[in-house]
C-alpha cells in the first residue's frame, strides 16, 4: 500500500487526468488506488481533477438517439431460422461424422487441401499401374504422368481436387 | 433465458432461436448504436453500422467458441472496424456536411439551447480524427478499459493513452467558448 501511496505523483495525476478524464472509474486499474490516495491529500491533485470535469461533462451532452424500432425489425428480419439453408447446413456440418475423423487426422485447419492431395496420389497410383512396366522404363516419368492425366477421364477433376481449386464441398474448406 | 450468458444466446442464435435473437439485440444495440453515432456523426450511418454488426452476429454464431473472447469486446471490435472502414472509404471527413449548430443566438427554450451545445459537443468529436475519436469513443462513452480499448484498436496501451491524451487536448481547445458559456449557466 505504500508503495502505491508514494508511487503516484502530481505529474503522473496530471497525464491520467489529460487522458481519461476526471472520474477514477476510467483510469488504470492499477494507479487508481494511488491517485484517490494523493487525491485525499493535495488540493493541487484535487484542481487536476475538477478542471478534467468541466470537460466530462460536455462529453456527456453528445447528442445520443435510441434505436429506431424500424433498426430493430431489420436485424431481427435477417435473423438466422432454424429452417434456413445456412444455419442448418453449417450446424450438420459442424457434426457430420466426416468432419470428427478429417479433424481428428488433419487438426490443422482445412482438411481439403490434404484430402485433395490423397485423392490425387491414390489415381496417380491407378493410373502408374494401368500402364506397363515396360512403359514405364521407356517414357519419362513426366510423360507418363500426363499421359495418366489425360487418359483417365478424371484426371482435370482431381488436380482441381488436389489443388482445392474449385467444386469442392464449401463446408470442407471452412 | 434472460439471465443467459451471451455465449449461451450466441449457441442458440445460430440454431436459429428467435427470442435469442431478441435478447442479444435488447443487451447490445443500443451501445453499438451510440457508438457508431459518435465515431460518424450521424444517425443514419450508425444505424448501417448497428445493422451490419448485427448482421455478422447472425453470420458467424454458428462458428462462436465460447470462452475465447468476450462477446461484447469482440462486437466492440467489429463496430469500430466498421466505422474506421467506412471513415477511411469516405476519406477526409466533411465537416461541412455535419449540420450547423442551430444558432449562436441566445434561445428562450432551454432545450433547444442544450441541443444546439450537444451538436457542438458533436461536431468537436467529428473533427477529431479517426483512431483518437475511436479511443475517446470506447474509453469515455462505452466505458471500455485502457486494456479492452488497445486490444479493440490493435494498439499498445501506451497508444490509447497517447491517443486519448491528444485527443482531450483537441477537445478542450474546441469546445473552450462552450465550457465558458456553459459554466457561466451552470455557476451563477
Amino acid at each position: 500500500m505504500a508503495m502505491i501511496e508514494t508511487d503516484m505523483t502530481l505529474e503522473r495525476l496530471s497525464e491520467l487526468v489529460d487522458a481519461y478524464g476526471a472520474s477514477a472509474l476510467r483510469w488504470p486499474t492499477g494507479e487508481r488506488a494511488g491517485a484517490e490516495t494523493l487525491l485525499a491529500r493535495s488540493a493541487e491533485a484535487r484542481a487536476l481533477v475538477a478542471r478534467a470535469a468541466d470537460l466530462d461533462r460536455l462529453l456527456d451532452m453528445a447528442p445520443h438517439e435510441a434505436p429506431s424500432a424500424d433498426l430493430v425489425a431489420r436485424i431481427m428480419a435477417a435473423r438466422p431460422r432454424a429452417a434456413s439453408g445456412q444455419v442448418v447446413s453449417i450446424r450438420t456440418a459442424g457434426r457430420s461424422p466426416w468432419r470428427a475423423v478429417a479433424r481428428a487426422v488433419w487438426p490443422y485447419g482445412s482438411p481439403a487441401f490434404p484430402a485433395g492431395a490423397l485423392a490425387a496420389s491414390i489415381m496417380l497410383g491407378i493410373g502408374l499401374g494401368v500402364l506397363a512396366p515396360s512403359t514405364l522404363s521407356t517414357l519419362g516419368l513426366t510423360t507418363t504422368v500426363a499421359t495418366s492425366s489425360a487418359t483417365t477421364g478424371t484426371g482435370d477433376q482431381l488436380v482441381s481436387l488436389a489443388l482445392a481449386e474449385n467444386d469442392y464441398p464449401e463446408e470442407w474448406k471452412q | 433465458m434472460n439471465d443467459a450468458s451471451d455465449d449461451e444466446l450466441v449457441a442458440r442464435v445460430a440454431l436459429g432461436d428467435e427470442a435469442a435473437c431478441g435478447l442479444l439485440v435488447d443487451r447490445h444495440l443500443t451501445r453499438m448504436l451510440a457508438l457508431a453515432r459518435r465515431m460518424l456523426g450521424n444517425q443514419a450511418d450508425a444505424e448501417e453500422v448497428a445493422q451490419e454488426v448485427f448482421l455478422r452476429v447472425w453470420t458467424h454464431a454458428s462458428r462462436w467458441e465460447p470462452g475465447r473472447a468476450q462477446f461484447g469486446t469482440w462486437l466492440h471490435r467489429v463496430a469500430t472496424n466498421l466505422c474506421l472502414d467506412r471513415l477511411r472509404r469516405h476519406g477526409t471527413e466533411d465537416i461541412d456536411s455535419i449540420p450547423e449548430p442551430v444558432s449562436d443566438d441566445p434561445t428562450p427554450h432551454e432545450e433547444l439551447e442544450q441541443s444546439d451545445l450537444a451538436r457542438r459537443v458533436e461536431m468537436a468529436l467529428q473533427t477529431l480524427p479517426a483512431r483518437q475519436r475511436a479511443a475517446v469513443t470506447l474509453t469515455h462513452y462505452q466505458g471500455l478499459t485502457n486494456i479492452e480499448a488497445a486490444e479493440t484498436l490493435g494498439v499498445s496501451v501506451e497508444a490509447v493513452e497517447s491517443l486519448l491524451g491528444r485527443a482531450r487536448r483537441q477537445l478542450r481547445l474546441a469546445l473552450a467558448t462552450e465550457r465558458d458559456e456553459w459554466l457561466r449557466k451552470t455557476r451563477v
